[in-house]
């Protein structure tokens, strides 16, 4: 792991963003609680109809498939043995860990029985035939999982020093060194599952989801999704917290990774078409409705994040870079937005938005996730600089 | 090396796509047949005949009373009045008219022979019971809300007004007593025999029989014979089903797919182990060429 020169980016740990993201989170614990004081029901538009919301599809399911960049990244580098990419692995695991452990917290405040949820742990209650039982527990195991990938760059900070401790530290990060490749195997394992059964999910909900989105498949459309918006989270992240990028070479990595982003869209997008062709669900497309228009704009953003960066001339422009990661993020959460909620209809003329206090609680946890990324890349070897 | 692991993926990819696929398609009505062969025989549920009930809502007040559920007051707060199954309403009497035909409709859990509130719970808090009813338990769930989400006729409820919120669903009078005595609440407050309680084999025979003995009085279907997988509560009617609010389903249960995918993928666990041992393999490799690069 050694092998990129990381370093904590230093500076200012309150800097107006950061209050301005602190103030943002700040409102959403308001209203979590009075979500615990009164209930789902008192900050919520949910109902028993749209038992699922965006805690639930935008904070887990989401959430989770943005930042799955830890995966996609581990999966570039150590299976594909791309190793120049290596320096996108550390910045891509941290907010993997980051974004793994506010979906899990968003359970605690979105499930109504959150004591309950320790049942996951406990085997008497296990129930294999559940995709959200799969779901759950192999996230709960990929966040160890991460906490331990992570972990030299934690433990690199404080090896310089010849106290015991030090020595202690220095002991077991040659031991996650020699061992990282059982433990790499888990973080790419485990997310290949989750993140289909995130898509699995959708299966068991049956006629009750539309036919432009249901299908056997649902799974293989999520993974697909996932692998590039988790590249698109790496790039976007790359190109706004390190000036690295103004170097040539770097620009040609990043565009790489652009480049294999676009490929997984690519795929994407000849899955979905390839299904709603083959069970004809292609002819709603066409009767004017909330469901086409979403679909269509799904289809708008995953074929604009591929032009933009289809070939090398194109790629080779930061801004499209950039904007063609976003797009690709876009896509993706759309989709799943898509799937769990536009085109749920569980009975005729059911129809969900989120109350402001739901989403004030869904935004303020996103604040308070992106405040702790910024102080985290200040003070650990996360990203990796060339010039300072 | 570049090209030959992306051609690699692909297959992989294709691999992957095509079982996931195939396997339910071909496997969703049989493992159905296989699986619920016999539940039909044993299993206890009830038979509503829409012809003979006169909406007097008896089985309504019963069923409040036997689960102890609050009323759901109407505008001028005398009348006990929900507009829809609830929280604290588990069977509800609905009307439907139009101009030519008018029926009444009760609805409540249909305690499916293969459910998908069941297949669905994580915890194993939505539990088939051996005598076919459906129950829940406080302890073991989590307030997910998945079994929500996929119950094909929406009956979970939650109770999204309190801090300790709960799911309900009738369950067949198997968590107050009434079942063990033989009977639910609601089929024994009925005064017209409009709600069987028995065995589902017997209960289907007698839906036969009255739509063989009775030409022109019923639509020729039991809802719930095939609907979903079958149903554990069955329905006769002399209005099609889809007016009444019951929506059209397949023949076998959404959990059927699900379960089916989902056993393909992790069947004794052999891909996921065969996966990982072959990921670390490749990670080895790589992680030691990355090493000696670094040495040299
Ligand atoms: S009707 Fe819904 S809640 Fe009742 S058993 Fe079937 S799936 Fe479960
Ligand atoms: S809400 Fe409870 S009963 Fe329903 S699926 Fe979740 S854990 Fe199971
Ligand atoms: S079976 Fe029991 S719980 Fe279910 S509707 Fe009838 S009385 Fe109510």
């Amino acid at each position: 792991m050694a092998h990129v020169n990381a370093k904590p980016l230093g500076g200012k740990i309150f800097t107006t963003p950061v209050l301005l993201l602190l103030a943002g989170a700040a409102i959403g614990v308001f209203f979590l609680s009075v979500r615990y004081a009164h209930g789902i029901g008192a900050v919520s538009n949910l109902s028993d109809y749209m038992p699922w919301g965006i805690w639930k599809v935008l904070n887990v399911i989401v959430g989770a498939a943005l930042v799955c960049g830890g995966y996609a990244c581990a999966f570039t580098v150590y299976v594909f043995n791309q190793g120049h990419y290596h320096r996108y692995v550390r910045p891509a695991l941290l907010l993997s860990l980051l974004g793994y452990s506010f979906a899990g917290l968003s359970l605690f405040y979105d499930v109504g029985r959150y004591w309950g949820l320790f049942n996951f742990m406990i085997p008497k209650y296990w129930q294999a035939n559940s995709v959200l039982f799969e779901v759950g527990l192999c996230v709960m195991t990929y966040i160890c999982v991460l906490c331990l990938e992570i972990a030299p760059a934690i433990i690199e900070k404080f090896l310089h020093g010849d106290g015991r401790l030090a020595q202690l530290l220095y002991k077991f990060y040659r031991l996650l060194d020699r061992f990282l490749f059982l433990i790499i195997s888990f973080g790419i394992l485990l997310p290949t599952m989750h993140q289909s059964g995130l898509g699995g999910l959708a299966v068991v909900m049956g006629q009750k989801i539309s036919p432009l989105w249901q299908s056997p498949l649902v799974s293989l459309h999520h993974l697909v999704s996932c692998i590039a918006m988790g590249y698109g989270c790496v790039i976007v992240t790359e190109l706004m917290v390190s000036e690295d990028y103004k170097i040539e070479s770097h620009l040609a990595i990043l565009s790489k990774l652009a480049k294999v982003m676009s490929r997984f869209m690519f795929v994407f997008l000849v899955l979905r078409l390839s299904e709603v062709l083959r069970t004809g669900a292609i002819l709603q497309a066409f009767t004017p409705s909330v469901d086409s228009l979403s679909f269509w704009a799904e289809m708008v953003l995953i074929f604009g994040s591929i032009w933009l960066v289809r070939n090398d001339a194109a790629r080779i422009v930061p801004r499209n870079i950039f904007l063609g990661s976003c797009l690709t993020m876009a896509a993706g959460s759309l989709y799943r937005i898509n799937v769990y909620i536009i085109g749920f209809h569980p009975a005729p003329n059911v129809s969900y938005f989120p109350s402001v206090p739901e989403l004030s609680i869904s935004l303020g946890m996103i604040c308070l996730q992106l405040a702790l990324f910024i102080t985290i890349i200040k003070t650990f070897p996360i990203i990796a600089l060339e010039r300072r | 090396m570049k090209n030959k692991s992306r051609r690699q993926f692909v297959k992989t990819i294709a691999a992957a796509g095509a079982g996931v696929l195939a396997a339910p398609l071909v496997s969703a009505k049989t493992a159905v047949a296989a699986k619920f062969r016999g539940r039909r025989d044993r299993d206890m549920g009830m038979l509503y005949d829409a012809t003979m009930c006169i909406g007097c809502r008896s089985c309504e007040v019963a069923c409040k009373q036997a689960n102890r559920k609050p009323t759901e007051y109407d505008a001028d707060g005398i009348w006990d009045a929900p507009k829809d199954l609830s929280a604290k309403t588990l069977t509800l009497v609905k009307l439907y008219k139009d101009d030519t035909a008018q029926s009444f409709v009760k609805r409540q859990c249909m305690h499916c022979v293969d459910p998908a509130c069941v297949s669905g719970c994580p915890t194993s808090a939505m539990v088939k019971q051996p005598n076919g009813a459906v129950t829940w338990n406080a302890d073991a769930c989590v307030g997910c809300r998945y079994c929500q989400m996929g119950c094909p006729f929406n009956i979970p409820k939650y109770e999204f007004d309190s801090a300790y919120g709960r799911i309900v669903k009738c369950e067949l009078c198997a968590n107050n007593g009434y079942l063990e005595k033989g009977f639910t609440a609601c089929s024994k407050a009925c005064p017209t025999g409009a709600i069987l309680f028995g065995r589902q084999k017997e209960l289907l025979r007698t839906a036969k029989e009255r739509i063989r003995d009775n030409p022109g009085r019923y639509v020729e279907k039991i809802y719930g014979e095939w609907d979903s997988g079958g149903t554990g509560v069955l329905y006769l009617a002399s209005v099609p089903f889809e007016r009444l609010g019951f929506p059209e389903l397949p023949e076998y249960s959404s959990a059927r797919i699900s379960e089916g995918i989902q056993h393909t993928i992790y069947q004794h666990m052999i891909a996921p182990i065969l996966i990982y041992f072959g990921l670390a393999f490749v990670a080895f490799r790589n992680t030691r060429s990355a090493h000696k690069q670094k040495e040299d």
